[in-house]
């Protein structure tokens, strides 16, 4: 049999670098085809290449069974192949129906709002979203359900094959399970689905088979039942990762660095209690939502409380700007280093620097060679490309700019690390060392703080960890308690096993 | 993991390369084309006078331009007011050396007015405030207090005074404005390149969320880019009217230079000069060289006798073709990965 989908030999180069150097790829009618690989690997260029953004490569793309080159992407669209990116293409403030037809194809050119809604129904039918007022501005519904109509926006379009690109990257446990629901569903209803993703077990949870790309190069697509998380991630570094997260260090010291009393950060339900010392690594566990990252924001003065306040270094205070924490050795790396944790127009020199101006400054002037070996002396220690110093971070693939953006903080010589979901959009290889780094500085008696919705991050790299559910501090799991399971079981359903817990739903 | 991490900083051609890309590239050889053509064509273009002139022009204009560039580079837009902000001060100058308190009363005087308008401005965009409302606002308001002040006349003081070294004055040769151009280009350059708060001006316009994260606040980076660009403001209505012996709240509004309003002259300059309008790239000597392009082309038109239509259209027309260069050199280097 023909696969609906083929692509043979694939090379595409940007100048003299190759992005891929030969790539085979194929896909079955009813399949879900796993893609994954590690950041730079050459996912996103081949994804391009399918969905018709990018026409500069060489070698043959067979639809099927003839051959194609699609000029642009709504010519892809037109031969059956859609694209749900990680931007959300939505209109916040259009309804549901109107964001469903928004392309217009397959609507009269006038429609009633109440006869698109109809129209709606059965594409929302098939992404599980029966239940939403298909009326209802899209703004109103939470980031996965609105994940879920960008896919039955595209499935207006009727297409063969639909790419979902890391589709669960923003989304918390339960949305997560929604989408991979759905898209076990659209395979049975004969689509193909081709999953790009990071997250391992979910690859494991709906592919039928997985096709590995590594440096640019595809490896034999395997049947997925026959992988196991070990030998996935063997083929795509190439090499075995020993041991992704490092040993467990002793904390020493009874006496917490930091204390958190009754912080009630805006948007949450409950006042929040906790500490931290020296030399150790909390996780703070929770799904999207559940107000682990807006307790670490407060620390780190980047977002307001109605009340509670901060010991630390025998002082009681609650900052009020970065600027504040900062003064006091607390950094804060919040989880969109694009929105504020890089510059990304400006040199990495400049970037991994930028806290800590005065440290090598003499009466407001720069000492530029101070400066650089600063940077380059902490970017090496984080596994930054010292050789790129000077180029915009805006270049850098997403691994390495989470390096710069966690990295930078160590131009403070921080006392307390505060980072929001330390490896979000970080593929394996640079998320060992980023943990690796962040446990070299416990050991060196930071004390590193970290929010994550990723229960094995959680689970593989905590001391101690505190979890939290819809606003809430629910539990502390401590040592060899520290379990996927038992973190799942903290931050999805708490109150099962405590009858006596009122009801906080309203 | 453990790479010799000896490397050296770069030397200053690499980093001319490196910071004056091929937008530069591009201005120059447009200039170049454009000082040739003048050759060709007018025959007084070459003349040291007229040369002299050229700079001259672009003096006035660059001055305020190298001020306004800090506000536009560290994110803070435009500010809409500068025109207004020259014609208070040159009210209150003009008042004050005709009433005989001499030139450093007289200037310490419009520079504080500058000072208190600039950081005023500084303080509404700092907390917030949109500063093309902020400006618009703020320019009614100072024209308006000008225009009251002066009962809208001209106000002139007597020759000799203490002012005429600037506004008539030359060294080796060159006008003391001239002078005064060059090194105020080259104090604003060096500030931007080797302080803490040139690095905080780039910091916060290229990424005013992470320059907050990072202890970078844009509260205080307004006030100063606001005062800053009000003081160079300030500056030109002083050396113009000591220039004239003169002062009216309408120097700036009418006849001057090609568009015949200072402050779309200023914007225009920083534009062309290539700076990036949204913030965080660009510097102030791209501005300098922005006020002599556009002055060398207004100066050829003024001698093949074109008025002032025509020459406001050339300036309208480099603004759009430097934007659309520089649109496309930025998406080119950006594209590399």
């Amino acid at each position: 049999m023909t696969p609906l989908l083929k692509l043979s030999s694939i090379k595409r180069f940007f100048g003299a670098i190759y992005a891929l150097k030969g790539v085979d790829f194929e896909i079955n009618t009813g399949e879900i085809m796993g893609l994954v690989g590690e950041n730079g690997a050459g996912k996103s260029t081949l994804v391009k290449i399918i969905s018709g953004f990018d026409n500069g490569y060489t070698g043959s793309f067979a639809l099927n069974g003839s051959e194609v080159r699609f000029a642009n992407p709504s010519r892809a669209e037109r031969s059956g192949i859609a694209i749900a990116q990680q931007e959300l293409s939505l209109i916040p403030s259009m309804s549901v129906a109107e964001n469903i037809f928004i392309s217009g194809d397959s609507v009269p050119a006038i429609a009633t709002r109440s006869a698109l809604a109809r129209k709606a129904a059965p594409f929302l039918e098939e992404v599980g979203l029966e239940d939403v007022d298909a009326l209802m501005a899209v703004n109103r519904l939470s980031v996965g359900e609105q994940q879920l109509v960008e896919v039955a926006r595209l499935l207006a379009q009727e297409p063969q094959i639909l790419i979902l690109d890391e589709p669960t990257a923003a989304l918390g446990e339960s949305d997560s399970i929604r989408i991979l629901a759905m898209v076990k569903r659209l395979a049975e209803r004969g689509k193909s689905i081709i999953y790009v993703s990071h997250r391992m077990d979910e690859i494991f949870k709906v592919c039928d088979r997985i096709t590995v790309l590594r440096d640019g190069e595809s490896q034999i697509p395997q049947t997925a039942s026959k992988l196991n998380v070990a030998s996935l991630v063997e083929l795509m570094l190439g090499r075995e990762l020993v041991n992704m997260f490092p040993v467990h260090g002793d904390v020493t010291s009874d006496q917490p660095l930091l204390e958190v009393r009754d912080l009630w950060p805006d948007g949450t339900l409950e006042p929040f209690n906790f500490a931290v010392h020296p030399g150790e690594i909390l996780g703070l566990a929770g799904q999207l939502g559940s107000g682990s990252g807006d307790a670490l924001a407060v620390i780190g003065g980047a977002k307001s409380s109605r009340d509670g306040e901060i010991l630390y270094e025998g002082d009681v205070f609650l900052p009020t700007s970065p600027t504040e924490a900062i003064a006091r050795g607390i950094a804060y790396c919040s989880d969109d280093r694009k929105v504020d944790g890089l510059f990304l127009g400006r040199p990495i020199l400049e970037n991994m620097t930028s806290p800590a101006l005065k440290s090598f400054s003499r009466f407001g002037i720069i000492d530029q060679k101070k400066e650089r070996e600063q940077a380059l002396s902490n970017g090496e220690k984080f596994t930054v490309d010292v050789s790129r110093m000077d180029a915009e971070a805006g270049v850098l693939s997403g691994g390495n700019q989470q390096k710069v953006a966690l990295g930078k903080w160590l131009a403070i010589n921080p006392k307390v690390l505060l980072v929001n979901e330390p490896t979000r959009g970080v593929d394996v290889g640079a998320r060992a060392e980023i943990y690796q780094k962040l446990r070299d500085l416990a050991n060196e008696g930071t004390a590193v703080i970290f929010a994550s919705t990723d229960i094995q991050e959680v689970a593989g790299l905590a001391d101690r960890v505190i979890s939290f559910y819809r606003g809430m501090q629910v539990g502390e799991i401590v040592k060899d308690q520290i379990t996927a399971a038992s973190i799942l079981q903290q931050i999805t359903h708490p109150f099962d096993d405590v009858p006596q817990k009122p009801e906080m739903a309203e | 993991m453990s790479a010799p991490i000896t490397q050296p900083t770069p030397n200053w051609l690499d980093r001319m390369v490196r910071d004056y890309s091929a937008f530069v590239v591009a201005l120059v050889a447009a200039f170049v084309v454009i000082f040739f053509i003048g050759m060709a064509t007018a025959p007084n273009f070459l003349t040291l006078f007229n040369l002299k002139t050229i700079i001259r022009d672009a003096a006035l204009v660059g001055i305020m331009a190298i001020g306004l560039t800090f506000v536009t580079l560290s994110g803070n837009f435009f500010l809409l007011s500068l025109k207004e902000t020259a014609a208070l001060s040159i009210v209150a100058f003009a008042t004050s050396m005709s009433a005989g308190y001499g030139f450093e009363i007289s200037f310490l005087f419009t520079m504080v007015i500058a000072l208190i308008s600039g950081v005023s401005q500084g303080v509404l965009i700092g907390l917030g405030g949109n500063p093309i409302v902020v400006t618009l606002g703020a320019a009614g308001l100072l024209f308006g207090l000008g225009s009251f002040w002066s009962d809208n006349l001209v106000i002139s003081f007597r020759r000799p005074h203490g002012a005429e070294w600037l506004g008539t004055g030359s060294f080796l040769g060159l006008p003391n404005i001239t002078v005064a151009f060059i090194l105020i280009a080259i104090a604003a350059e060096m500030t931007l390149r080797y302080t803490t708060f040139g690095r905080q001006v780039y910091l916060i316009g290229a990424n005013r969320a992470a320059g907050k994260a990072t202890g970078h606040e844009n509260f205080g980076m307004a006030i100063k880019t606001c005062a800053i660009a009000s003081v160079c403001a300030a500056f030109v209505a002083i050396a113009f009217s000591a220039q004239f012996s003169s002062a009216h709240v309408n120097y700036f509004s009418s006849e001057f230079g090609s568009s015949g309003d200072m402050t779309i002259m200023v914007i225009a300059t920083v534009m062309v000069g290539g700076n990036s309008i949204m913030g965080g790239y660009g510097s102030s000597l791209r501005s300098s060289f922005g006020a002599v392009f556009i002055s060398t082309v207004d100066n050829m038109m003024v001698l093949h006798g074109f008025n002032s239509g025509p020459r406001v259209l050339a300036v309208g027309l480099m603004i759009v073709f430097s934007i659309m260069v520089f649109a496309l050199v930025r998406r080119g280097s950006r594209s590399q990965e």
